[in-house]
């Protein structure tokens, strides 16, 4: 009885929508990762540590969140123009075959350009910091 | 092109993924301190019966999103990606969907580093970032080479066209800019500065018990998943003689992972300071240029 | 026997330790390493990551406050391993042993976690008496007010603008760092602006385990050249271990501390100069090392000269990857002559001339050769100069005058 029920729910011939197969996986994840809490629960000691930061045994002067310097926010610029090409190159790679030579010559002259931007942002010393 | 998945990859994927992460994670004992087979074990239930840790005035929620998040895209990730001819989920754009899981680990480290209030973990975080806008364009230019020779996004059908030359023969550059950046995407080894111990542990330091475990465990499946991903873009995915398909996915997968593995104990850990203006002078031209070379062989 | 203690006993078997090492206590620190090798320990490098705590030596009052703070910060089961610096490898053995047993002993634990409860979480005010600046501080994020610590306030930054400002406090508990060394950073993001230097002494004085050889030739013992040459080799390769694994090289900077304890052991074994020559070239070798270490920590003559630099670092100018270098080589010729039966004159030491305690120039050029660094390239320099607390003790300056 077991083993007909698990060869209609896994057996070769069951199948599932890949959406209901993706929720079922996160469902799966879900459920591991509470068990790795409850079992935690029942098993450490109780209580959670309420702790202060590690510096090295001394006390904080203040708190760790703060207004940080983005030293490298020039390359995030630079990067996100790369990035939005990405999302146009992407599509790209699946016509190549199909439209040919101009494809190719049109995609690489952009990106020619992008890293002319990347040669002038490296000789502006945007990839140096500290 | 199925329309439907088999039910039994939904047990499979996970149980296949915890496989090979926790060999993985044995590998590493192995080679860094020794500890056998059961050394993952043991630090798993050393974790599990360990006391969580609340630091003073963080934000629980952030840290918690952070660390949970890791697993889930690992194993998002992960069900694009075929055992043998069959994914979870055959997504005609399972390399793009690829790509955006395993970019969810940059937020993961951010929010886990950034939402404890404490020193060094914060510049971990900031380190993880830093190394991401290093290593992702180069990624994902190796990524699209891989797509390009294929014509086609879905990890099956990049498989299938390597039938005879797998693309790590005929496109070296970018499967070597892929295995660099598979190590990124899992902060490991020489790319593991958000998690050096120069910050005592960086990102994770303040993280203790079950915490500890999900955001190790999930870095794990991270590599394993990064590794497995290389088997149909450049390895050629399923193919090989006598073996049946999942074998050989199989045994390509723990081969690129070992390597990954390995890695970590030859190389000290990379400064993003020095490396970004080597992957943004190097690799990416390097990759473009593997890109186009790539994409006159498909005009021809 | 439980289920809860079957899993504590399964979980104990080879538990992460944190090492605090106090100023004297170097000896038992390399006992404690290479016990811990010997066990296939790993170390952990913070309080969260470690299940237990061992403190080498004696650690004076600033020392003991922050190995408590750690010990506070440890979530349980944990054990704490006390070593003063005359324990022996017997003793270094039964304690890890110990501790090993009370990280699986549910009802100590049990009770450590309740006695934890009872006594509440951490807070900045019962610290150090540091006043709770509740009233003044701007709440940016909507955390509540009586978390009874300040947020960052503001400076300009070393390029004009105004950003916020974390006190970093690096050691004196800290993995991979000079015992009793203790820098507190002012950082803008991960920028060092400034550093100020202070010591966290040990209780126990007694003479410089690195430059011991030397002193005690000077007291008129009888000492060979070979025993002080073993001492040198084993203090630049801790010293080049240490750097090793400061720049993420694991496995090289255990290799580092294994040729250390070999160079250390009675008989230096036959095999021993050639595994340090492999160890050398593949150190040297490194491109990515090469890349990583050139270029920061730059220490010119002029500069050293001002300083009053000796030894090693000034014999090796240059930055952190010449200094690896000079560790290296200087190691090379130390163990040509570890069968020296010559008796040992001289004063060169591992770190200098031994009387002259060069580790306090260091501590003087510090602030600001680190000015302006990175947080990771400040650690790798502080790596690269290694200082030794041990030698500015007072009762090492007078054990010898």
């Amino acid at each position: 009885m077991i083993s007909q029920l698990t060869w209609e729910l896994f057996g070769q011939g069951a199948l599932m929508q890949p959406y209901v197969a993706v929720l079922a996986l996160l469902g799966l994840v879900t459920a591991v990762i509470a068990a790795v809490y409850a079992l935690s629960f029942a098993f450490a000691p109780p209580g959670t540590i309420g702790s202060g930061p590690f510096l090295s045994g001394r006390p904080p002067q203040e708190h760790a969140v703060s207004r940080y310097h983005v030293r490298w926010y020039v390359v995030t610029m630079v990067f996100l123009a790369f990035d939005m090409e990405m999302v146009f190159m992407y599509p790209w790679a699946l016509v190549v075959a199909s439209v040919g030579t101009k494809a190719v010559v049109e995609m690489f002259a952009f990106l020619g350009l992008l890293l002319a931007g990347v040669v002038y942002a490296w000789r502006e010393g945007a990839f140096r910091w500290a | 092109m199925s329309e439907t998945t088999p039910a039994w990859t939904v047990v499979a994927l996970p149980l296949v993924l915890a496989g090979l992460a926790y060999s993985a994670a044995a590998m590493d004992a192995g080679l860094r301190s020794g500890g056998g087979i059961a050394a993952p074990l043991r630090e798993g239930v050393r974790l599990i019966v360990q006391q969580r840790r609340r630091m003073h005035a963080a934000d629980m929620l952030l840290v918690r999103a952070g660390v949970l998040s890791l697993p889930v895209a690992a194993v998002l990730a992960a069900a694009v990606i075929p055992l043998g001819r069959t994914a979870v989920w055959d997504l005609r754009v399972g390399v793009v969907w690829f790509n955006a899981m395993e970019v969810v680990a940059w937020a993961s480290l951010w929010l886990a580093g950034w939402g404890v209030n404490s020193a060094f973990p914060l510049v971990g975080g900031y380190r993880l970032v830093a190394q991401g806008l290093a290593y992702e364009l180069p990624h994902m230019f190796a990524l699209i080479t891989a797509a390009l020779g294929a014509g086609s996004l879905d990890f099956g059908e990049v498989a299938a066209a390597q039938h005879g030359l797998w693309f790590a023969v005929w496109m070296p550059v970018a499967f070597a800019v892929y295995l660099l950046s598979a190590l990124a995407m899992a902060f490991w080894g020489p790319m593991g500065h958000p998690l050096a111990d120069d910050l005592a542990g960086g990102a994770a330091a303040e993280l203790s018990g079950p915490d500890r475990l999900v955001f190790f465990a999930g870095r794990s499946a991270l590599l394993t998943v990064a590794a497995a991903a290389a088997v149909p873009l450049f390895l050629g995915g399923a193919s090989g003689p006598w073996l049946p398909g999942w074998a050989w996915s199989l045994v390509k997968t723990y081969a690129v992972l070992a390597l990954l593995v390995w890695v970590r104990g030859r190389f000290p850990v990379l400064r993003m300071d020095r490396f970004m203006a080597a992957a943004w002078l190097v690799l990416i031209p390097a990759a473009l240029l593997q890109a186009l070379v790539v994409g006159i062989v498909v005009l021809t | 026997m439980g289920v809860r203690t079957r899993l504590l006993r399964f979980a104990a078997g080879r538990p992460p330790v944190f090492v605090a090492a106090a100023p004297g206590g170097t000896r038992t620190r390399l006992l404690v390493e290479s016990e811990l090798r010997r066990r296939n320990g790993r170390t952990a490098a913070s309080p969260a990551a470690a299940s237990v705590l061992v403190v080498c030596g004696r650690p004076g009052a600033a020392l003991a406050e922050a190995v408590d703070a750690v010990w506070d910060a440890m979530p349980g089961p944990r054990a704490l391993v006390r070593l003063d610096e005359a324990a022996s490898r017997a003793e270094v053995d039964a304690g890890i042993d110990r501790a090993v047993r009370e990280l699986s002993d549910v009802a100590a634990q049990q009770a450590d976690a309740a006695e934890r409860r009872e006594r509440g979480p951490w807070s900045p005010s019962g610290m150090d008496g540091h006043t709770a600046q509740s009233g003044g501080h701007a709440d940016h994020s909507g955390h509540e007010h009586h978390t009874g610590l300040a947020m960052a306030g503001r400076a300009d930054d070393r390029d004009g603008l105004k950003l916020d400002v974390l006190h970093v406090p690096l050691g004196p508990v800290l993995k991979d760092w000079p015992a009793g060394l203790v820098l507190g950073l002012t950082l803008q993001g991960d920028v060092v602006q400034a550093v100020e230097v202070d010591v966290a002494e040990g209780a126990a004085g007694g003479v410089p385990y690195w430059d011991e050889p030397w002193l005690r030739a000077a007291a008129g013992e009888r000492v060979t050249v070979g025993e002080a040459e073993r001492r040198r080799a084993a203090g630049h390769l801790d010293s080049a271990g240490r750097l090793l694994a400061v720049a993420g090289w694991e496995g090289a900077a255990e290799e580092a501390r294994l040729l250390r304890d070999l160079a250390l052991a009675g008989e230096a074994p036959a095999e021993l100069p050639a595994r340090f020559a492999r160890f050398a070239r593949r150190v040297k070798g490194s491109r990515t090392l090469r890349w990583m270490l050139g270029g920061i920590g730059r220490i010119d003559q002029g500069f050293a000269g001002r300083h009053g630099l000796t030894g090693p670092p000034a014999r090796h100018p240059g930055d952190v990857l010449a200094r690896l270098h000079g560790w290296l080589d200087g190691t090379g010729e130390a163990l040509v002559r570890t069968g020296d039966p010559a008796p040992l004159r001289g004063t060169d030491g591992p770190r200098g001339p031994v009387g002259a305690m060069p580790s306090r120039a260091v501590l003087a050029l510090l602030p600001e050769l680190l000015g302006g660094a990175e947080l990771a390239a400040a650690r790798l320099t502080v790596a690269s100069l290694d200082p030794d607390v041990e030698q500015l003790t007072e009762t090492a300056w007078t054990a010898h005058e």
